[in-house]
């Protein structure tokens, strides 16, 4: 026993063991879907979490490292899963003579009309369109502080959803609302052959971890960086920060337009996975959903937010439908638990909180903050006029 | 000295243009922007109709509409005000009460052919069972999801108030299904009752005005005048120090939330009678609304939150009727975001709370 | 920080674990099925309905249906044994209509079963874009037992650009319905307000794919008859009621073109009280108990009394087939009225069987029958004698006028409508 304690210490002690348990972490998430039927819903399931975390991590930039509650985060999953609606789709179906823009797109896809990208072009757009959109509902946020920030981005939410949804404005077209912009185009990566989701998903999987691994590794560089440094300044006090020489405006928006990227990444991918993009998908409580991730996973650390991300979705894709909803039938019971899965799920919230109500596993500086109360008697409510 | 002074008044006379532009428009731009609605309307009527009878209409359709969710509104801004946590379950607690209001009509058998005494007593009864009903219910909560986390990092409790809301709209589904369900329509919501001046003046409005004044009157009294009501403003600026001058912190926050979920189960009945029907999405609907409404008057003001509701309520109708319901939310919260951006405060914000 | 990496690599690991765990359980089910043409003697068919939210009624009402046409062959066609698998494609989060990621979840199970050979849904219109181009790919027969939505089958005005073909990826047909489509309820409804006397009429949708799909066959359908479509407007299902939006209905006409879960009953409530002359229409998405009776929430009686709705069936005493199968159903399943899409549920199931038996021995092989299913012709059935065309449409045409009495739907008469 205590051989393998001390091996165990001289592991630890080991300079490469993160990297050894990251390369065999990464290394069994990457080969476990072999082991499944290609279209197996724990798949599915796992591809969702995936995407959650890249969405999930990139809030914990706005919310988590520089102290901006966003509440419309919904957006930016909006603008994302439209870059793929708008340029992996027929929805332009008029564009180029009705012959359609293909760039790099499927052999199916290239058949179509409308403008067919390439999946990592569309990517591409959804970063840029997803940090401009950033930047524009960061503006009005400048002046505010705590509360007053939530309201407005939330609202900003709510106007685009409301904008997907009506889809149209004159005879000017560029949503179809509640009637889905569908199919998109598979995803399709140079190089390799086409992802047939009808087929196998673990293609899906495969890009969605890829995704994450590479947030991750932009979230720890970013953090790390000077601009990480000036988000946390300005989180922890920003008339500080301010006196500091920090750049209140740039480095604001930086962090609206870097959380809004991550968001837009995600939310092409999912329009992608889910073959469609439906207006009805963008609504407040998805934003809900995201922020109870990064809160409950621990604010401002990463991979706090990972693990809420993961977390809250197999709880709400996996564990609630699959494995809890089975219950009464396997106890020989006639009871439908389908019907309480909404309430479920906010017991398990409300549960977690308060049993760990610094999150999963909460920043470093926010533990210390805690035990030693500092910034405890902080003002929350500050509004410059 | 005359020398001396001079330069600064220099100054001031050449303020550039983008300055004067900028100190107008935080002066009277609110102005612009909460007027532009109603009196654009207002012109263009007086052209096409020659009358204001239409733009009257919506007007005072929305204030009776805005008094419901001025009621909702007061129980954000007063939890806002005391634990700076916006409640997210308020809304909920608001749809269990038009619930536990439609269900008590069962119980106490009224019916569309009740007559006129008999409804009033079986409302009253109705609405304080409602309103006793959602009290407690968010008292518990309060108890239960939110005490516990009273020195945890703020964003928690937002999360325990999530889990609730999702809880109370889960026992909404179990209960009453999951879409609209009409309800019997009591009071004859939309019959004309009276016609001033081209104003139709339904028995809802009627409704919704006459169950909301006195509320709101009692309530502001309350919170001004009573011994409780000061201990509420004194712990709503600095609970340490009014716990110090020996105020039950615990006792008090208990009230404010009783206080709350009173006006949300009065909202409640309110809305089933108004809108003649019930969901178990009602409740985040309308909280999101009410919540927008309180900030906009300037969160933790009781007066902003009313007027909050009423200015949302008038927003609502003008740009249903006019512009379409299927923009309305948008209009709403782009007015939301307007008013942050001219007044961050909110309306009447300053009057209580130092924001700052 | 090590310390805390650990814990997170632990906790990632646990997850990876408990997906590790339930491969035991899922790879079972998976495996039961054969090849498509080996000589497997169990033959699956799918049922894909919202369960959940305001269509259970009808789903349920389908559901009871195919069970009953599956009941009345013993389950077996030829040497096959037929299983037959209910799935739900709505969600708690998202009740009453198919859910997007639920849809696609539902037709990757389907496509995973080698023994599936079809798959009746989805209910919605929208939901069927979702799950028609993944199970076209992989060759599966699909019915649709209350598809309307024009696009899915052809490019007839009022379908989108690229409809129908972007939901064939392969080219081939797989799709069939036994519903008319909009075309056809569209020109119903306008019929019938002209027959009313209507001259103008206020067109609302609930902006879903089927609601606004009919809404662009009612604007055609108007235009050809002369009906002066006055006032579109799309509606948002959370308002809390439609009061100034009402006060603009200032035609002799009013219909909605949604389903009942999209505040219908709001709707037609405050319309009715907004213009007190104005007769209101339906389609057949509000032709249900939630809608029609006040005492289950839907509209009042006064305001029933002024609507008339079209449904895609006949009564009874314009279908005289039906009526042994009415009365087995009211028998079987204990009530007193036959919901339309049970009917509808009953022929689903029934055309598939009728395919499954005409493609004789090849009935585990989905291209045979396919080529059974489209080669469906002069069928007598229930709903009447019709054929599948090559779109994979029924050549049916009838569609019923309907009263609301006693808070049911109540059959009037067969609409002739003016195409």
């Amino acid at each position: 026993m205590s051989a393998i304690n001390s091996n165990l210490e001289s592991f630890r002690n080991w300079k490469h063991a993160n990297l050894a348990i990251a390369v065999v972490l990464i290394g069994a998430l990457a080969i476990f879907p072999l082991f499944k039927p290609p279209l197996d819903g724990f798949i599915d399931d796992c591809v969702l979490a995936l995407a959650y975390v890249v969405m999930a991590l990139g809030l914990n930039i706005v919310v988590g490292f520089a102290g901006l509650l966003d509440l419309g985060f919904v957006a930016f999953y909006a603008f994302g899963s439209y870059a793929a609606g708008w340029f992996a789709s027929d929805f332009f179906s008029s564009i180029n003579g009705e012959k359609g823009i293909h760039i790099g797109a499927g052999t199916f896809a290239s058949t179509l009309p409308g403008i067919h990208l390439n999946f990592l072009l569309v990517l591409v757009a959804a970063v840029i369109i997803t940090s401009i959109a950033g930047m524009i509902i960061g503006l009005p946020t400048l002046r505010l502080r705590g509360d007053y920030i939530a309201i407005v981005t939330l609202a900003f939410g709510e106007i685009i959803g409301r904008f997907a949804v009506n889809g149209q404005i004159g005879g000017f077209k560029y949503t179809n609302g509640r009637q889905a912009i569908s199919p998109v185009d598979a995803l399709d990566l140079p190089l390799l052959k086409e992802f047939d989701s009808a087929f196998s998903i673990r293609g899906y999987y495969w890009v969605a971890l890829t995704m994450v691994a590479f947030s991750l590794f932009v979230n720890f560089r970013l953090r790390d960086s000077r601009l990480g440094r000036a988000w946390i300044a300005i989180r922890e006090d920003e008339v500080a920060a301010v006196s500091m020489g920090i750049p209140l405006v740039k480095t604001k928006l930086m962090a609206y337009a870097a959380g809004a990227a991550f968001g837009g990444l995600s939310g092409a991918f999912l329009g992608t996975y889910f073959n469609s993009v439906n207006a009805n998908q963008f609504q407040f409580a998805f934003s809900i959903f995201i922020l109870s991730m990064v809160i409950l996973g621990g604010l401002g650390s990463i991979w706090g937010t990972v693990l809420g991300a993961i977390t809250l979705s197999f709880i709400n894709s996996y564990f609630i439908p699959d494995v809890f909803n089975g219950i009464p039938g396997s106890l020989g019971l006639d009871f439908d638990l389908t019907q309480l899965s909404f309430g479920i799920f906010g017991f398990l919230l409300v549960m977690v909180m308060i049993l760990r109500p610094e999150g999963l596993l909460p920043e470093k500086r926010r533990r210390l903050e805690l035990k030693e109360g500092i910034g405890a008697d902080e003002a929350i409510v500050e509004v410059r006029a | 000295m005359n020398v001396a002074t001079l330069p600064p008044q220099e100054e001031i006379r050449t303020t550039p243009v983008s300055e004067r532009l900028r100190k107008f428009f935080s002066a009277y731009g609110l102005w612009i922007v909460l007027l532009g609605l109603p009196v654009f309307y207002g012109i263009k009527d007086l052209q096409d109709e020659g009358d204001l009878s239409r733009l009257g209409n919506n007007l005072f359709a929305g204030l009776s509409n805005g008094a419901i969710w001025a009621l909702i509104a007061l129980g954000y801004t007063l939890v806002y005000g005391i634990i700076e946590l916006i409640n997210f379950a308020h809304g909920d607690v608001f749809m269990i009460g038009s619930f536990v209001a439609v269900g008590m009509w069962g119980t106490v058998g009224l019916a569309l052919t009740t007559g006129t005494l008999g409804l009033i007593a079986g409302l009253l009864v109705t609405l304080i069972v409602a309103m006793v009903v959602c009290g407690t219910m968010n008292v518990m909560i309060e108890r239960v999801a939110y005490r516990p986390l009273r020195s945890a990092p703020k964003l928690a409790p937002l999360i325990t108030a999530v889990g609730f809301s999702f809880i109370l709209q889960n026992v909404g589904i179990v209960w009453l299904g999951s879409s609209q369900k009409g309800v019997p329509d009591l009071i004859k919501a939309q019959h004309v009752l009276v016609s001033v001046a081209g104003i139709d003046i339904h028995n809802s409005d009627v409704l919704a005005l006459a169950v909301t004044a006195p509320l709101v009157f009692l309530l502001t009294t309350f919170v001004n005048h009573s011994r409780s009501g000061k201990a509420m403003r004194a712990t709503a600026q600095d609970p340490e120090a009014a716990r110090l001058m020996g105020i039950n912190v615990d006792t008090t926050i208990s009230l404010t939330f009783l206080l709350g979920g009173l006006l949300a189960g009065a909202a409640g009945l309110v809305y089933a009678l108004y809108q003649t029907n019930v969901w178990y999405f009602q409740g985040f609907t309308a909280g999101l609304i009410a919540f927008t409404a309180a900030v906009m008057g300037g969160i933790g003001n009781l007066k902003g939150a009313v007027i909050g509701g009423l200015i949302i309520g008038c927003i609502q109708q003008i740009s249903d009727n006019r512009i379409g319901a299927q923009w309305t939310p948008a209009v709403v919260f782009a007015y939301l975001v307007l008013i942050m951006v001219f007044r961050p405060q909110g309306l009447v914000g300053e009057e209580t709370r130092e924001a700052g | 920080m090590r310390s805390r990496t650990i814990v997170a690599t632990g906790c990632l690991i646990g997850g990876l674990a408990m997906g590790v765990s339930a491969c035991g359980s899922d790879s079972n089910n998976n495996s039961s099925g054969s090849g498509a043409s080996s000589g497997s003697s169990e033959l699956t068919i799918y049922s894909s309905l919202p369960l959940q939210g305001t269509s259970r009624e009808q789903s349920q009402a389908v559901i009871n249906g195919e069970k009953l046409a599956l009941a009345e062959v013993g389950n077996k066609v030829g040497k096959f044994t037929i299983k037959y698998v209910s799935l739900d494609d709505s969600t708690a989060q998202n009740p009453g209509t198919a859910d997007e990621g639920q849809t696609a979840q539902n037709a990757r199970k389907v496509v995973q079963d080698k023994s599936a050979i079809f798959y009746l849904g989805e209910f919605n219109s929208g939901g069927t874009k979702v799950s028609l181009p993944i199970l076209n790919k992989a060759g599966i027969p699909q019915i649709s037992p209350s598809n309307t939505y024009i696009g899915l089958t052809t490019n007839e005005p009022g379908s989108e650009p690229g409809e129908p073909n972007k939901y064939y990826p392969t080219g081939k047909r797989t799709y069939a319905r036994v519903v008319p489509r909009d075309k056809i309820q569209g020109a119903a409804l306008v019929t019938t307000m002209v027959e009313d006397g209507c001259k103008t009429a206020t067109l609302w949708d609930d902006k879903t794919t089927y609601g606004a799909g009919l809404a662009r066959n009612i604007e055609a359908s108007a235009k050809a008859q002369n009906l002066t479509i006055q006032d579109r407007q799309g509606t948002d299902k959370s308002a809390a009621n439609y009061r100034s939006l009402a006060s603009n209905v200032k035609s002799d006409c009013f219909v909605w073109s949604g389903v009942t879960g999209e505040n219908g009953v709001q709707v037609f409530k405050d319309v009715a009280a907004a213009n007190t002359t104005a007769k209101l229409y339906g389609p057949d998405g509000v032709a249900e108990e939630a809608f029609t009776n006040p005492k289950k929430g839907g509209i009042p009686a006064d305001v029933g009394a002024r609507t008339k709705l079209t449904v895609a069936t006949l009564g009874v005493k314009d279908l005289p087939d039906a009526s042994g199968v009415l009365d087995k159903f009211k028998a079987t399943y204990n009530t007193q009225t036959v919901d339309p899409y049970g009917i509808y549920g009953y022929e689903t199931m029934a055309l598939a069987l009728d395919s499954l038996k005409r493609a004789g021995a090849k009935a585990n092989d989905r291209t045979a029958v396919l080529a059974a299913l489209f080669g469906t012709k002069d069928r007598k059935s229930i709903i009447g004698t019709y054929s599948i065309d090559p779109n994979g449409d029924t050549t049916l045409t009838d569609y019923g006028l309907y009263t609301i009495k006693n808070g049911l739907p109540s059959y009037e008469k067969k609409i002739v409508a003016q195409a």
